[in-house]
């Protein structure tokens, strides 16, 4: 089935559909599917055509298909090391990217800056045995009505992804993410940080599928919320018959800045074995009395206080990651 | 320099703990503070810094003629003003050094002084460090983060020794040192100290005192300071304890 049908069967997304429950889905604009982009029909461009999409059902992943997206197709060969910049310059892009055999890559998102109502992209990454791959946007503050980006993970035995991001814009953002962890080994992390104010939202939907045993997944995202911004985390973990020893943690901790501000949290954990380990939390308070009190009775105005917390917060979520491009200009942005 | 007069103050549920305080303390003065568990010792540094748990009901606590129940927080630390706590504040993500030079400019500003430049930064860093014989590790660490009772009170010390404050008013620093560590807390205190500079312990046992020679020994009890005496006092109480003392 193609991308257009599929979307045309599942229809525009409603809040009663459980991948749009936190989503303001009234602010999705009309849209007339093959409107986007002129395609080109390359080779490439048929092979991704040619995908079945009868089992899709989330509507931002197939939009950017439905749309005609040009995919530019990038392979990281086999124990290469690349650094990239991926960057849509049109309303609707798609990304492929196949990292071979104990590749090292580095990529960062770049944001897309078309003023258009809505924007959507789509990521399909493929990594080989072995590789270990970085993926990261810590885009600044842009005006960007309506971004969807949808990440496929695909993983093979003993690759690591690390995907990390910070969103800080003044629109409505929905990131969701489907990561398979198909053969033993394989470890997915998600760091994300969200620095929101005004009406500014932003959701983010996980499906994360331990398909192989020995599989890891660690997922930690971090709100600080301001105005009256909303920001949602639907995480759901899926470990499969016969996933022995799969681990699995999640952790959503929001700081509310603001009386208006808001956040919802669903975690979901469907697990069909037993020798498993998943864990999930979620925190939601105000800046610490104590630490602020104890800074400003140091001689550091409230405000600076304020900052010192929220920035240390903020550096935390990506503190652990190892030395490289994606930690590099993450804290990088937050300075 | 602060004097401190029919201080009273209460928690969020009108349970007064500190029912009227009396206190003048003058420059080169070290006070100590001793009392039995629960009688207002913490509450009452707390209460002059200005912790939004408690409120004041009355009195006045002047520094140098300025009313520091009137100010901000940040502005009493500014003046002069330094508390350090019973249980010092873990801050993970807040660099140590980062936040130091963050207070000592605050400060800088406050007295219409340019920041600090790095070096000179450094400099004075590494020198107060090296009186406390705190090695680098500190330096990288977040503000109190994961040290063990000594190490945050020798990091309170470093503070104090930085911001170099008129008035300072340590609750229980030798809680949790161990002897070595109690030796090189009091005699940086004893290098901060100066004639123009005055020091308030609170401490429960004789043995910080043995380092540091206090001008006069307070004990509070219920609220109020019942006894004031000389360095004997002290002596007295780590003999007989509280019960003797009576209770205008």
């Amino acid at each position: 089935m193609d991308a257009v049908t599929r979307i045309k069967q599942l229809g525009m997304p409603r809040r009663n559909n459980e991948l749009w429950t936190f989503f303001p889905v009234a602010k999705i604009p009309a849209i007339e599917y093959g409107s986007g982009d002129a395609a080109t029909n390359t080779a490439t461009d048929a092979a991704t055509c040619d995908e079945d999409f009868s089992a899709e059902t989330d509507f931002a992943a197939l939009l950017p298909i439905a749309q005609n997206a040009r995919p530019m197709v990038q392979n990281i060969a086999d124990g290469t090391e690349e650094m990239a910049m991926l960057k849509c310059n049109n309303d609707f892009g798609h990304t492929v990217l196949n990292i071979g055999k104990s590749a090292r890559a580095s990529l960062e998102i770049l944001d897309n800056k078309v003023q258009h109502p809505i924007c959507a992209e789509r990521f399909d990454i493929n990594v080989d045995e072995g590789a270990d791959v970085e993926i990261f946007f810590a885009n600044p503050a842009n005006d960007l009505p309506l971004t969807f980006r949808h990440f496929r993970i695909t993983q093979a035995a003993n690759s690591t992804v690390r995907f990390s991001a910070i969103e800080r814009g003044n629109g409505i953002t929905r990131v969701s993410i489907d990561a398979l962890l198909n053969a033993p080994g394989a470890q997915f992390e998600a760091r994300t940080l969200n620095m929101l104010g005004g009406t500014s939202e932003s959701h983010h939907r996980l499906h994360i599928y331990h398909n192989a045993p020995e599989t890891t997944s660690v997922q930690l995202s971090r709100n600080l919320l301001d105005g009256s911004s909303r920001a949602s985390y639907d995480g759901s973990v899926i470990v499969g018959n016969g996933c022995t020893k799969a681990f699995s943690s999640q952790l959503v901790n929001t700081i509310l800045l603001s009386e208006d501000s808001s956040v919802s949290v669903k975690p979901v954990l469907k697990i069909y074995h037993d020798d498993v380990e998943c864990t999930h939390g979620n925190t939601v308070g105000e800046l610490d009395a104590e630490q602020m009190f104890y800074l400003v009775s140091r001689g550091i105005s409230e405000k600076n206080a304020r900052k010192m917390l929220m920035n240390a917060f903020a550096f935390d979520t990506f503190a652990p990651l190892p030395e490289g491009p994606a930690k590099k200009r993450l804290l990088q942005e937050l300075r | 320099m602060l004097s401190i007069k029919d201080l009273k103050a209460s928690i969020e549920d009108g349970t007064q703990i500190l029912k009227g305080i009396n206190l003048e303390v003058k420059p080169g003065e070290v006070h100590a503070i001793m009392g039995p568990n629960g009688s207002g010792k913490s509450t009452l540094s707390k209460v002059i810094m200005g912790h939004p748990a408690y409120h004041v009901d009355g009195g006045s606590v002047e520094l140098d003629g300025k009313n520091l129940l009137e100010m901000d927080i940040n502005d009493r630390a500014n003046s002069g003003l330094f508390i350090s706590t019973q249980y010092p504040t873990e801050i993970p993500g807040v660099n140590n050094v980062e936040f130091l030079k963050m207070a000592l400019n605050s400060k800088r500003a406050y007295l219409g002084l340019p920041e600090i430049n790095d070096g000179d930064f450094k400099k004075l860093c590494e020198e107060k460090m090296q009186l406390l014989e705190m090695d680098a590790r500190y330096r990288e660490r977040g503000v109190n983060d994961g040290m063990s009772g000594g190490e945050k009170k020798r990091n309170e010390i470093l503070q104090m020794a930085i911001l170099d404050p008129k008035v300072s008013f340590l609750d229980e620093t030798d809680s949790g040192l161990d002897i070595d560590a109690l030796r090189i807390v009091a005699n940086g205190i004893n290098h901060i100290m100066s004639p123009e500079k005055a020091v308030i312990l609170v401490t429960h046992y004789q043995r910080l005192l043995d380092y540091i020679k206090p001008t006069y020994v307070h004990v509070l009890r219920h609220g109020k300071i019942i006894l004031s005496g000389g360095p004997e006092l002290a002596l007295k109480l780590e003999e007989q304890g509280y019960d003797w003392i009576e209770e205008k």
